[in-house]
């Protein structure tokens, strides 16, 4: 277990550098750079900004700094907020996304694995269609329009709770519902299909068999292999949810990460999108280790190598 | 705060939606969309869509949109819009920013709040030499900056040349260039700074020569990025000298409190000169950039000012009967320009025959539904004295005729035209419009392309497109601030056309003092360009903004500036409504 | 934990000598007899026609032509779904819109099924340095921004309906073989799967006669979740300017784009919403019934 841990961290820093290496160059082959606007810049302010940031240099040079800089956990300041470090950016924005995501995660797993397991238990039958209706309609209904129908029916309407901002417990509840249901949606529809696979199984049969209550069988036995799907599922959706979501945050107005990476792309800020693209990318890859690591917990058979 | 408040069930509500901001312009003004009058059935499909919705019973007051309980004490709060790319005046761009510096910050001259006419600011008199070049300020004794430093002349001389300096990157450095040697000094051609036209004689006295007459100098003069710096604090901490921590002004207000994409808040900077002018004890600006949350947020009684720009265009004639919304004409033309170095759009006729085909009064009346004013020509409305050039009317078998002079009958053998814009829900769906209107008119196919904003600008400034959408915003009140535009090799020109007649009368009007001769001379060239239609005028932007009405001092403007200073909270506000003129334009 | 032999018939040697044309006659014998999944195909043939003709069909209007002064309209008579803020007929843009929408949930989803399955198994099963590396790909094209990936797609590339597929492949598969490969490292260890090997079986025939089917399960409720996904990634590439372009449009940048006049314009969002919603419960009840068709145990059990 120890050199399968130490490998795979290890595996990350090639992987992270192919990561980088390739948007570096994703970026600087898209058509604009930075410091474009509507309102045209001297040329001599240009080169000016150009030679500041040190994209006045051979691509190679720059690239190499960007290596070199990467390596320390510096991005260097953000050409779109150039008194803020990428590195402040980034840390004040996770601490509020990873907040909202991990609320929503939390969520989404406590609803759905429970109605997955509920539906799978009953399969064909009445809870089994209704939870199925339910996981249907949080799948098809998009957030960005579940968000304003949330706000317009709790906010505008009744006004129980507020429209968007990040300040109080109140202003948490819309914004982690309009995240969520989606989620548990898939979370549902997974642990479905994981638990109807698992039960059907002989060393289920051999439980019941063996006079194991219903429940025992069911959360003991079976919920931990029947949830694999859903915790394969789990590496990507996580980090995708504790990452920030875009339109989430732009609903609810909300200070979290998922928006930087928009605003990074739009503007060519190289820096600002290196930090970001690397930080997700790391977390992702430490949250799929994790995954692999459930798979061996969850079910023994499952080797690691 | 919610749920206290039971206003009517009136169907205003707007939902956010997600534009990127990615895919919007920065300050842009959105346009409207057409509405209809169809209120019966959208409450039954909302009742549908949602099925638990009831309504409360109507509030008393219905006059105004959503909450009317203003928050305890002197606290005014807005939405500022996207976060500011920074707050160092000399630097930025951009109306957020430059809100934020105003509000920290202050200058020679200020703004009347009404009618932005220059008054004094740190500067209690100024004179002006008979030729127009020499400018003489005189500082009011006793200013400091709010670590307790003296503030004096010679601030301003730092300042300006600061902002000059190629090395400090100014984005707006061009609105110094009638500052003798300005022009050069900040393009590296000359590189000594006491070569500017800029002098500190004493302690009180600020004396600036220009390089020509200019008669919206003093205009300028209010603009953030005249506004000064604390050298001191400059020196010490680098570019990171406007963080919250280390931040010296010596404004209205000092910034009690920042948090990105979050808010700014501001108190009273007790070092102020004028401190008893400010009522405020606290500002709040948030950092909302979603137009739908924004609203939403006014509504719901958050804010107090719902800044222009931040109306969803289609909800803006659902908001015209509440008397906390206004309307006003503003400083900015849409329009498309036109490659004048594709063929064939080198050829005027077919640039007059494109111009003459679209149907102005069609785009606004309905597709824009009434939010903005059909223009016909470059120069926007509301600068007194200056006539103008005569505006383009739509004339579809004139268009027709000029585009059988170009060659073109009946639009046969006429290259697919592709319309380029950056991708936003309104410019796509005006552009719609023009499409079916020159198939309809003129027979030409014409294909729609949106690009992000990155691609976009690259397209636009390299010349690769036929016809772009573009706009411009005034940043003073004079036509040169449209005019400059067009003049050959101008970075913003970004559509191949010169003509050196053009460019000889606007050289000729800069150095003409008389204001009649001036505005004829810019007239006559104004109406070249229209003929010439290297650009096809759209439609002349407005303001539409809501104000709470217990909000005092904050008026409707041509340039939408609002210093913050005159602002302040009236609790007794359903008493004093009728008289206030500030609620009803 | 002890396993009893080999649940799937297929590890039968009769089985193995039977061909594989009888699994799946057996299987579209039990589709057939599924009323939902019959009716869900129907529908989904129905309304595939429906789009394909469009064009064609005389009581639809043109989804082009404008009326600039009756623009959004609800629904009446004249027009069905209402109109569109140009005065479009949405009636007849939703059912154009259905062409685009239809065919790229059909490929999109094609695509993820068929490079996720694999890549998952093929990782999975092998294991070790393969799987390592095939995952670190994953990651890979999962970190890299996709609003680049996008923009270089049109600079490099001329906009074509290919392209817009390129671009909803790259990412579209990725889950889906995560999701795969953590199935494929469950079963792979299973009895069935060693006395398949044990019988002489290659690879090839291990991974995709035994341990595929097992995994179908998951694979198909994750298909059938990908349909709206695609068919709204859609409408953000649409957005970047590949995809559909203006004046045509798709349910997606439909749904999108009614949703930001929601509280004015409700049909705008409804009807386009529907018509995917109704697509997309079509395709569950016909994923849930394909499942339960292709399911090796119920395929026993009904034996």
């Amino acid at each position: 277990m120890i050199s399968f841990l130490s490998r795979r961290l290890l595996l990350m820093i090639p992987t992270l550098w192919v990561i980088g290496t390739l948007t570096f160059f994703m970026m600087r082959l898209a058509p604009g750079g930075p410091f474009m606007s509507e309102k045209d810049i001297p040329a001599a302010t240009k080169t000016q900004l150009l030679h500041q940031y040190g994209l006045d240099k051979p691509l190679a040079q720059q690239y190499g700094m960007f290596l070199w800089n990467a390596a320390h956990f510096d991005f260097g300041p953000s050409y779109k907020y150039p008194q803020q470090q990428v590195r402040e950016i980034i840390l004040e924005g996770f601490k509020v996304s990873a907040e909202l995501g991990g609320w929503a995660l939390l969520l989404s797993l406590l609803l759905g694995v429970p109605i997955g397991v509920i539906a799978a238990v009953n399969q064909n039958r009445a809870p089994d269609h209704a939870a199925m209706a339910l996981a249907l309609a949080g799948v098809s209904i998009p957030n960005f329009v579940l968000g304003p129908v949330l706000v317009l029916v709790f906010s505008l309407t009744l006004y129980w709770l507020p429209p968007a901002l990040w300040r109080g417990p109140e202003t948490r509840i819309l914004p982690v519902l309009a995240l969520a249901v989606s989620y548990v949606a898939y979370i549902a529809r997974l642990t479905r299909a994981g638990m109807l696979e698992v039960l059907r199984q002989d060393y289920i049969r051999t439980a019941r068999a063996k006079g194991l209550s219903e429940r025992v069988v069911v959360l003991k036995h079976a919920l931990k292999l029947g949830i694999l799907p859903v915790v394969s599922y789990l590496g990507p959706a996580a980090a995708r949810i504790i990452m920030g979501s875009i339109v989430i945050e732009q609903i609810f107005a909300i200070p979290g990460l998922g928006r930087y990476l928009v605003i990074g792309a739009t503007n060519k800020d190289y820096t600002l999108v290196l930090g970001v693209v690397l930080f997700y990318a790391s977390f992702l890859m430490a949250l799929n280790l994790l995954v692999d690591i459930a798979y061996t917990w969850l079910d023994p058979r499952v080797e690691l190598r | 705060m919610y749920g206290k408040q039971r206003p009517r069930c009136h169907f205003g509500g707007i939902p956010p939606t997600p534009i990127h901001p990615a895919f919007r312009m920065p300050s842009a003004l959105l346009s409207s969309r057409p509405v209809n009058h169809s209120r019966p059935f959208t409450r039954i499909a909302l009742v549908a869509l949602l099925a638990t919705a009831s309504c409360t019973p109507p509030a008393r007051d219905h006059r105004y949109f959503g909450s009317v309980t203003p928050a305890k004490g002197q606290v005014f709060r807005f939405n500022n819009g996207a976060e500011p790319e920074g707050t160092d005046p000399g630097v930025i761009s951009g109306q957020p920013d430059g809100r934020v510096a105003r509000a920290l910050f202050e200058g020679l001259i200020v703004s009347d709040p009404q009618t932005l006419m220059p008054l004094p600011g740190l500067a209690y008199r100024w004179e002006t030499s008979a030729d127009g070049l020499v400018y003489t300020y005189h500082l009011r004794p006793g200013l400091q900056w709010n670590d307790g430093t003296r503030l004096d002349s010679r601030d301003f001389l730092y300042s300006w040349t600061r902002a000059l300096d190629p090395a400090t990157v100014s984005r707006n450095a061009s609105l110094l260039y009638p500052i003798r040697n300005g022009e050069r000094f900040n393009k590296g051609e000359i590189t000594d700074p006491t070569q500017l036209g800029l002098a500190a004689p004493d302690d009180s006295t600020f004396v600036v020569t220009l390089e020509n007459p200019t008669a919206y100098w003093l205009f300028l003069n209010s603009y953030y990025t005249f506004l000064p710096v604390p050298r001191h604090t400059i020196e010490k901490w680098g570019v990171r000298w406007t963080r919250p921590e280390h931040i010296v002004n010596n404004g209205p207000y000092n910034l009690g409190y920042w948090k990105q994409y979050d808010r700014f808040e501001f108190v009273p900077n007790k070092s102020y000169w004028d401190r008893s002018a400010v009522k405020l004890d606290r500002i709040i600006a948030y950092t909302v950039d979603d137009l739908n949350t924004s609203t939403n947020l006014y509504k719901a009684g958050v804010t107090d000012w719902n800044p222009s720009g931040y109306i969803p265009g289609p909800f803006i004639p659902q908001m015209r009967p509440f008397a906390d919304f206004r309307q006003g004409r503003y400083q900015g033309v849409y329009f498309y320009s036109v490659n004048v170095t594709r063929k064939p759009y080198d050829n005027v006729h077919v640039r007059r025959a494109l111009n003459l085909a679209i149907d102005r009064l069609s785009i606004t009346r309905d597709v824009l539904k009434g939010s903005r004013e059909p223009w016909g020509r470059l120069t926007p409305e509301g600068y007194p004295g200056y006539q103008g050039a005569p505006q383009v009317a739509y004339d579809p078998a004139r268009a027709r005729e000029e585009l059988i002079q170009a060659g073109y009958p009946g639009g046969k053998g006429f290259p697919k035209l592709n319309i380029l814009f950056n991708t936003s829900e309104d410019h796509r769906r005006i552009a719609e419009a023009i499409q079916a209107m020159w198939k309809r008119e003129l027979g030409i196919d014409v294909e729609l392309s949106n690009q992000d904003w990155g691609s976009y600008l690259q397209a636009t400034t390299s010349l690769q497109y036929d016809v772009a959408r573009r706009s411009w915003i005034g940043d003073y009140l004079d036509p040169n601030s449209f005019l400059q535009l067009l003049s050959a090799g101008d970075g913003n020109n970004r559509s191949g056309w010169g003509d050196p007649a053009y460019d000889a009368l606007l050289k000729q009007a800069a150095r003409t003092l008389d204001p009649t001769e001036r505005f004829r001379l810019l007239t006559q060239a104004e109406t070249m360009a229209v003929e010439s239609a290297p650009f096809l005028p759209i439609y002349h932007y407005s303001t539409t903004e809501l104000v709470k009405p217990w909000v005092r001092g904050l008026y409707q403007t041509a340039l939408d500036y609002h210093p913050l200073k005159s602002i302040w909270i009236d609790h007794d506000w359903r008493r004093h409504l009728p008289r206030d003129s500030s609620v009803h334009p | 934990m002890s396993i009893g032999i080999a649940p799937p018939a297929t590890v039968l040697p009769a089985t193995h000598a039977n061909p594989p044309r009888s699994l799946w006659s057996d299987a579209w014998k039990r589709l057939r007899r599924n009323r939902m999944a019959v009716a869900s195909g129907a529908f989904l043939v129905l309304i595939s026609l429906f789009a394909l003709t469009a064009p064609w069909l005389p009581f639809l209007q043109d989804p082009t032509l404008q009326d600039l002064a009756r623009g959004a309209t609800p629904p009446s008579p004249a027009h069905w779904f209402g109109t569109d803020e140009l005065g479009r007929d949405t009636f007849a843009r939703v059912a154009h819109g259905g062409r685009i929408s239809m065919l790229v949930g059909l490929v999109g989803t094609f695509v993820s099924l068929v490079i996720g399955v694999t890549w998952g198994a093929v990782a999975g099963y092998v294991g070790g340095k393969v799987d390592e590396f095939m995952m670190r790909v994953v990651d890979v094209l999962y970190s890299l921004p996709y609003i680049f990936l996008v923009i270089l797609l049109l600079v490099f590339f001329s906009k074509s309906l290919l392209m817009l597929f390129v671009a909803l492949g790259l990412v579209q598969w990725l889950t889906m073989a995560r999701i795969v490969r953590g199935q494929v490292l469950s079963l792979r260890t299973q009895t069935f799967v060693e006395a398949a090997r044990a019988l002489g079986a290659g690879t090839p025939a291990i991974l995709f006669r035994h341990i595929v089917p097992n995994t179908l399960g998951p694979v198909i409720v994750f298909t059938t979740l990908t349909v709206p996904a695609v068919i709204l990634q859609e409408a953000f590439l649409s957005f970047l300017g590949l995809g559909v372009q203006p004046p045509a449009a798709s349910w997606g940048t439909l749904v999108s784009d009614g949703a930001k006049v929601l509280a004015l314009f409700p049909w705008l969002v409804i009807f386009p919403g529907f018509a995917m919603s109704l697509t997309l419960l079509a395709f569950n009840f016909l994923g849930d019934g394909l499942r339960d068709a292709l399911d090796p145990q119920g395929r026993r059990d009904g034996n």
